[in-house]
């Protein structure tokens, strides 16, 4: 890691290695935001300044910070094995929006505008992140959507009571006020054809998502009463609630699946089951929303798949078969074989299948695959067509909202590299002098704080949809962000005035200082690994292993030769040609 | 040649009973049972009739303390395991102590589970699951008259039984949404009720627990339905959630319990589970069941370890004693015994 007195802004590849192993919950973020900076800040009780920190990144911090799936805090070091759990990262970005300054600063435009006009068609979080960095980079950008509001997923897909129209509305439209020409109810292939685009426009992105539920493939599923989960949602946020019965069984195992079976509930339904093909401990949502379900009465039924569904056109039973799980495979999900013979039979009034969706075919040119989908180049996002370009589930298939932000985004970069002929934005690695941590051990002992819920449970159940989580009071929020280890600090041991006494091994927390043999780097410089030795004659060095270190600055502090430096290391990015501002 | 070392997580009945029948079976081996509390290894399905005053304390006791030593067994109490690792044969205990095993048996037992719809009333609500426990109730009901029992596990009815027996006034709250059978059965609930009303217990049928509160004079208000019950203490019994969270990054197939086949086995070689943790597909019911109850404890206690000493004894049941509860089968016959 070079350092300098001054802050430096650094390319180099050697700097963004560091960046990726080092701040693991920057990494996992997809569009990469500065996670111990906003959190830092709410710390300092500047929440306006922490929202804006969101805001370079994932654009919509208020909806993520209810609905993020939350890879940051998967990777949190805190919840490393012996280290307790993640930091509540999703609920500090929350309460980031919740308590800012409500007047955000208009952003400004990277260049001078340009000639050149692109069309986005599809105004989900995909569509509205790329139009987002298109209009700011100068282009004209018109957003062609096929229902009546912005937000695709997020207004159609995901219930009220989870995330306030209120919220997305705000988020929404300060994009949309950057200029955007925002065209609703124009679908695709029936009030205008993608030829007709690539005539009018530019450039033309598609990124209509994934509307097309998946099907169980089962005998019966047409009959009355069976619902796809996002038929189901669509319609009840489209303001046309579907009707349910008394039993209500949900299939599936996401997100979407616990919304149908939390939604059934408040339109009247009295028993509502989850069914799972796995178990509640391979679930992929969260901790709390199992927990919150189970609360508001949803069972969760594990081990079992839909076999037929019976009945005489109308849904009466569904015949299930139980499963085995196995071990886990190399990606983490365990293989499921049904057990031979294990065949029985649930009641149920209504069905819901939430087990997935594709993206909608598109009757167009030849460039696309056998089921009508476009397919484009990885990376660049453009497809064999001149000026067409596509982004976020309907390439991926269905993904995270913080997914498809980052591939609308990249696919905007794409875009505005082709219509001007360079970039407009780089990441840079900024370092600079930082003090030592101001954080008392004791902190990395605080527990993790709970979020507030609705409480009477009746409340949930009320006619007007309410938010079930209430977000952190501002100094709850304040009191959980101490728990981080603040990661974008980097500890540094200048071997060349260091006396070898180990006080600082000795005062370690953890195992993260080594006295090491040698190290290995790789092509880019990046120290990759270390031979740790024992043996005080192999020594040639002594290392802070930062994938280990917990920041707690204690070496620092004791050091007799001050010759443990601390800098703060930060990914940012920065419109290219205007430096001095990242 | 390598030691042979069995661990053993938990000593309920059925880690005990496991570690007796090894030592019988590898009389060489090193044997440690790890156990997260103080308390010594006693028989929980006698709590109740020693709420109810019909045994001492020392009879809850089954081994005398020299039973370990006599047995070369090594136990270890308030010894809490973080993570198991089954591929390196080792598991780490909270003060970052590594050990290691050649086989291992996990008998983790379960913490009484309060239903997720009921949590927000858990400060009033008294579980039993240890002899600190029972005690605490011994404590309790010296002041008071009546008690309102809800949930339907092994330990509901026993308790019901103790208290009759000390002259208490017994509610006892059926609710098929809470704590009964899942799906359970119309016929057996109402020959269960009959049997507890018949017992002197007044059973409030079908009825939707609105809430608790403590009023002035130190009584539990409970709403069910439209109806306010003023009671002297409440008692839940829903059932033992397996204690399993700390297995959750160990790779093994976690359900409601650990999932074993029908030896007991986790899917990892030399790695078994028994008694309350364990949840096994039992073909004639189509569906995973677990085991509760003090003597099928004992039973799969032993059946883990006769397999891990290289038997081959599968775990069976009769079909007839099996319910559902709260979304999983149990293997238990307790009603019949009110």
């Amino acid at each position: 890691m070079t350092r300098k007195a001054d802050p430096i802004q650094s390319t180099r590849a050697e700097d963004f290695d560091y960046m990726k192993v080092n701040v693991p919950c920057q990494d996992a973020c997809p569009v990469l935001t500065n996670v111990p900076a906003y959190i830092r800040a709410v710390y300092e009780n500047d929440f306006t300044l922490s929202y804006n920190i969101n805001l370079e990144s994932n654009l919509f911090p208020g909806v993520l910070g209810r609905i993020c799936s939350r890879p940051c805090e998967s990777k949190c070091r805190h919840g490393e094995k012996e280290l307790g759990k993640p930091v509540n990262i999703c609920y500090l970005k929350r309460a980031a929006a919740d308590f800012r300054d409500r007047q955000v600063p208009r952003e400004t435009l990277i260049h001078h505008r340009i000639s050149k006009n692109v069309a986005i068609v599809g105004a989900g979080p995909s569509g509205l992140a790329a139009a987002h960095d298109l209009a700011l980079s100068g282009l004209s950008v018109s957003v062609l959507e096929a229902m009546e509001k912005p937000g695709g997923m997020l207004y159609y897909g995901i219930p009220a009571f989870r995330l306030p129209r209120a919220v997305l509305t705000e988020e929404i439209e300060r994009v949309l006020d950057l200029g955007i020409d925002f065209r609703p109810g124009i679908r695709l292939g029936k009030d205008i054809t993608l030829a007709g685009l690539l005539k009018d426009f530019d450039a033309v992105l598609l990124a209509t998502g994934c509307y097309h539920p998946r099907r169980l493939n089962i005998p019966g599923e047409a009959f009355d009463g069976v619902f796809s989960g996002l038929q189901f949602m669509m319609d009840l946020n489209s303001g046309r609630p579907p009707r349910v019965g008394k039993k209500v069984l949900v299939l599936g195992a996401g997100f979407t699946a616990f919304d149908c079976a939390r939604s059934a509930l408040r339109l009247g339904a009295e028993d509502v089951s989850i069914c799972l093909r796995r178990t509640e401990e391979d679930l992929a949502v969260t901790r709390e929303e199992v927990l919150e379900a189970k609360r508001e009465g949803v069972r969760i039924e594990s081990l079992m798949v839909a076999k037929t569904i019976l009945g005489n056109g109308n849904l009466k039973r569904v015949e299930f078969i139980r499963t085995r799980p196995g071990l886990p495979g190399t990606a983490g999900k365990r293989e499921i074989t049904t057990i031979k013979g294990s065949e029985f039979v649930l009641d149920a009034d209504t069905v819901i299948a939430a087990t997935g969706q594709g993206p909608e075919p598109i009757p167009i040119l030849d460039e696309r695959t056998p089921e009508g989908i476009v397919t484009v180049e990885k990376g660049s996002f453009r497809s064999p067509v001149a000026g067409l370009f596509a982004a976020g589930d309907y390439v991926t298939g269905p993904s995270t909202v913080i997914q498809a932000i980052a591939a609308g985004r990249k696919a905007a970069a794409a875009i505005v590299t082709e219509m001007t002929g360079r970039d407009c934005r780089e990441r840079v690695v900024r370092i600079e002098d930082t003090v030592t941590t101001d954080r008392p051990r004791t902190w990395d002992f605080l527990p993790t704080l709970e979020i507030p819920t609705l409480e009477p449970m009746q409340d949930r159940f009320d006619i007007n949809p309410k938010e079930v989580e209430l977000g952190y009071a501002e100094e709850q929020a304040q009191t959980e962000s101490k728990r981080c280890y603040l990661c974008y600090l980097h500890y540094e041991i200048d071997i060349k005035r260091c006396i070898y006494c180990r006080y600082c091994i000795d005062v370690a927390p953890r195992d993260c200082i080594k006295l090491v043999k040698r190290m290995t780097t790789n092509e880019n410089g990046a120290v990759t690994g270390f031979e740790e030795t024992s043996v005080w004659r192999d020594v040639n060095g002594i290392i802070i292993d930062n994938s280990r270190c917990i920041r707690c600055g204690a070496c620092m502090k004791i050091c007799p030769v001050d010759c443990i430096s601390v800098s703060k290391v930060q990914l940012l990015e920065r419109p290219i040609g205007r430096a001095e501002e990242a | 040649m390598k030691e042979e070392h069995f661990i053993i997580i938990g000593m309920g009945p059925s880690g005990t009973k496991a570690a007796i029948t090894l030592r019988k079976q590898a009389p060489e081996a090193r044997i440690t049972i790890l156990s997260k509390d103080a308390e010594r290894a006693f028989t929980p399905h006698m709590l109740p009739d020693f709420i109810a005053g019909k045994i001492l304390e020392k009879d809850l006791y089954p081994y005398d303390p020299s039973t370990w030593d006599d047995l070369d067994i090594h136990i270890r109490r308030c010894q809490r395991v973080t993570d198991v690792s089954p591929g390196n044969g080792h598991l780490l205990l909270d003060h970052r102590e590594v050990l290691r095993f050649t086989g291992l048996i996990l008998a983790v037992g379960g913490r009484p589970q309060i239903p997720e719809p009921y949590l927000p009333f858990q400060d009033l609500m008294s579980t039993l699951k240890t002899v600190k426990d029972a005690k605490q109730w011994i404590e309790k009901l010296e002041g008071v008259d009546s008690v309102l029992v809800i949930g339907g596990d092994l330990t509901s009815l026993a308790v019901a039984k103790a208290l009759l027996h000390l002259g208490k006034k017994v509610f006892f709250l059926i609710n098929e949404d809470a704590f009964w059978p899942l799906r359970y059965d119309m016929d057996l609930m109402r020959k269960v009720s009959e049997r507890l009303s018949q017992g002197g217990v007044e059973v409030i049928p079908s009825g939707k627990l609105g809430g608790l509160f403590r009023n002035a004079n130190g009584k539990t208000q409970v709403r069910i339905d439209d109806r306010t019950l003023q009671v002297g203490m409440v008692g839940t019994f829903f059932g033992l959630a397996p204690d399993i969270r700390f297995l959750a990054r160990s790779g093994f197939s976690m359900d409601r319990g650990i999932l074993v086949d029908e030896y007991l086995n986790t899917g990892f070689e030399g790695i078994y589970a028994t008694g309350d943790c364990a949840q096994v597909y039992h073909p004639g019911l189509r569906d995973y069941w677990v085991s509760i109850g003090y003597e099928n404890a004992l039973n799969l206690g032993r059946i883990a370890a006769l397999n891990l000493a290289g038997r081959r004894v599968q775990a069976k049941v009769s079909g007839e004693s099996i319910f559902k509860v709260r979304g999983v089968n149990v293997n238990t016959s307790w009603w019949v015994e009110f």
